[in-house]
This record gives C-alpha cells, structure tokens and sequence, in this order.
C-alpha cells in the first residue's frame, strides 16, 4: 500500500481497464437499448399519447353531450309554442267554422221560409182562380136553371163580379 | 487498493483481471435484471415492469432536473444505463468478496479508481464532444472557459479537471472505504474466535445497510453530476 499511489500499482496503471470499461458500458447500453430501455419508454410514450388522446376525446364527447341537451331543451321549447299554435289554430278554425254554419243555416232558412210563403201564395192564388170559375160555372147554371132565359153576356158578367167581390170581402174579414 | 490485483498482460496492454472481472459480472447482472424486467411490455403497467419503468422515471426526473425536455431525451439511455450499472455495481461488493490466494476476483468495480475514473472520462469526453459538436469549437471554447468573465479562463481550465477527479473520486472514495471497513469488521470477526465472531454480526450488518444507501445515493449523485455537467457543455450560460 505505501508503495503505491492513487493509481499506480508496484506493475504500474493497469490502463486497459480503462479500454475495457467503455467497451463494457457501450455494450451494456446498445444491449439494453435493444432489450429494455427501448420497448419500455416506446410503450411509456404510447401510454402518455393515449392517456392524452382518450383525454381530448373525453372532452369532445362532452362537448357533443352538451350539444345535444341543449338541442334538446331548444325542441322541447320550439314543440310546446308549436303546440300551442296549433291549438290556436284550431280554436280560430272552429270559430270560424261555427260562424259560417250559423250563417248557412240562417240563410237557408231564409230561403225555406221564402220558399214557402211563395209556394203558400201561389197556391191561394191558384185556389181563388179555381174558385172563380167553379163560382162562374155554378152561378151560370144556377141562373140559367132559375131564369131558365139567356141572359145578356155584359150582364151576366157584371152580376158575377159583384158576387165575386163579395167572396173577396168576406175572405179578407175572415 | 491494489492488494490482490490479478494483471494479465494482452496485446501488450495491462489489464487488471481483479477490476474487470467484477465490472463484467455487474453488467452481466444489470442486463439479465433489465432484460427480465421488461419482458412482456403491456400498456397497463405489470409488475415487473412497473419497477423498470419506476427505474427510467427516476433516472429521467434527473435529467429533468437539470436540462430542457427536448434536450434531455437524448440522455435519457445513458443516465438509466449509467444508473443502474454504478448502483449494481456499488451493491456487488456488499453481496460477495471473493480472494483467493492474495488475488481478489469480486468486489465492486466501483472500488477501484480506474473503473470510476473511466466512466468519469467516458462521460466527461462525451460532454466536451457534444460542446464542440452543436456550438463548433469556437463556441464551445467561448461557452466553456470565457464565460461569465474571460479573465476566469484559468480557473476554468483547473475547473474541468477538478470536476473530473471529483466526479471519479468521490464515487471511488465511498464504495472504497466502505469496503475496507467491511474487511476490518471481518477481520475483527475472525480475529477471537467466538468472542468477536457474534458482536461482528450486527456491526457487519448495520455497516452493510448503510452502505447499501451510500451506494445508492452516490449513483444518484453520479448521474445527476454527469447530467449537469453534460447540461453546461450543450447550453449557453
């Protein structure tokens, strides 16, 4: 020991050791570049990009849920004033509807009453032209029967419409 | 330090079998924990290699620490390789010392100076060349030893030899003297018999806990030096 200093040895400096050791340590570290480090930070790596990955499309899927429910809540808010234009739609056709059969109606009516007050005159007309001959045949047989004489046609004619006026009176009083 | 040393001469260069053989089981180990923690590499973590990926976390916040992220991605394999390896290799002393016959053949390699001053320089030169490489030379020069002041350029100069010796002596000093102290405590066991033999027991235990931290904390302290230094060469200041 005492002959020796830090590195010399009583044979000297055993300076292979040198060459040795970093031809030792550069093979130890291509054969764990091949074996170890290698796989294991690649697999590190593709962790850390996955992690980061399935981080951004959390996020995303987040963001389109969101979307979505605010989709939502905007159609559920658009379908209740739908609904209630349609109800008011409906309410204003009714209306209008009611009016217009209303107005149908009382129009028909009119026009059935119409109808019948007409057909009821032209029936009395045609009662009172009947009765007028009937009442002319019947008097002239009467009176020829009575006078058993030709009457003059002027005079026969003026005697009719005096009785005929008298009919036409008593209707109107009746 | 050299007691026990076992040199072999190859090509004419002297090697220290005591120092590389140790150097040559602690890597052997590191590769076959590594390489049997990260089989089966799944995207949700197992277990085994949760503690792999723990182990490059750790090794990454260092790096984190002291330069840029895209910076430091580059250095992320050599502060886990060089973690790991220095922490093995600090450990492998507590677990097992083998000498036979005067010759030491495991021990931590870390022990022995030449191997911390190695990695000091492998990492030190890396530094410098990664310096001249994205500032050119002139750059680097102006960035490393004229700046703040230029009139400090002396000291700069001192300054990267210090933090070489530092950075190799320090790791040396700690792994070194705890295994003489772990020898003395042994030689204390076997020097009474039975009357020295059972106090040694938790006194070698506790010195050995405490030595697993120390180990620990100077691989730490290794890379996060080797990351900071590195940190100074490739940035402006």
């Amino acid at each position: 020991m005492s002959s020796t200093f830090l590195l010399g040895a009583a044979n000297g400096v055993q300076w292979g050791d040198t060459i040795f050791y970093l031809v030792l340590f550069i093979v130890l570290m291509a054969l764990l570049k091949h074996f170890a480090w290698g796989p294991v930070s690649e697999m590190m790596e593709k962790r850390a990009d996955k992690i980061s990955g399935d981080l951004d499309s959390a996020e995303e899927a987040r963001k389109k849920a969101e979307d979505l429910a605010a989709q939502r809540q905007t159609a559920l808010k658009d379908s209740h004033s739908e609904a209630s234009k349609i109800i008011d739609r409906a309410k204003k056709n009714g209306e209008q509807q009611k009016v217009t059969i209303v107005s149908d109606a009382q129009e028909k009516a009119q026009t059935l009453k119409m109808n019948a007050k007409e057909d009821i005159s032209r029936e009395r007309q045609d009662a009172l032209d009947s009765v007028k001959n009937d009442v002319a045949e019947l008097s002239i047989e009467i009176a020829s029967k009575i006078i058993r004489k030709d009457l003059n046609a002027d005079d026969q004619k003026a005697l009719i419409d005096t009785y005929i006026e008298g009919l036409g009176k008593q209707n109107e009083a009746k | 330090m050299n007691e026990g040393a076992y040199v072999q001469k190859l090509f004419g260069i002297p090697f220290n079998l005591s120092n590389d053989i140790p150097g040559l089981i602690a890597a052997v180990i590191v590769f076959f924990l590594l390489f049997w923690l990260s089989r089966s590499i799944q995207l949700r973590p197992t277990k085994r290699q949760n503690i792999i990926e723990w182990i490059i976390d750790f090794t990454n916040g260092i790096i984190k620490g002291v330069m840029p992220d895209e910076e430091g991605k580059k250095f992320g394999l050599l502060a886990f390789t060089l973690f790991v390896f220095i922490f093995i290799s600090n450990q492998l002393g507590l677990m097992a010392q083998l000498t036979a016959n005067g010759t030491s053949y495991i021990s931590s390699p870390t022990s022995n100076a030449m191997t911390t001053l190695s990695l000091a320089f492998m990492v030190l030169m890396l530094a410098h060349f990664l310096g001249v490489k994205k500032f050119g030379f002139k750059g680097y020069f102006k960035n490393t030893y004229l700046s703040p002041i230029p009139f400090l350029l002396p000291l700069s100069v001192l300054e990267e030899f210090t933090n070489f010796l530092t950075l190799a002596l320090r790791l040396y000093g700690n792994i070194y003297s705890g295994e003489v102290l772990l020898k003395l405590i042994y030689k204390f066991a076997t020097s009474f018999g039975v009357a020295s033999f059972i106090p040694a027991i938790p006194l070698e235990l506790i010195w050995q806990g405490f030595s697993v931290f120390i180990g620990s904390i100077q691989a730490y302290v290794f890379v996060t030096l080797t990351m900071v230094y590195i940190s100074q060469k490739v940035e402006k200041e």
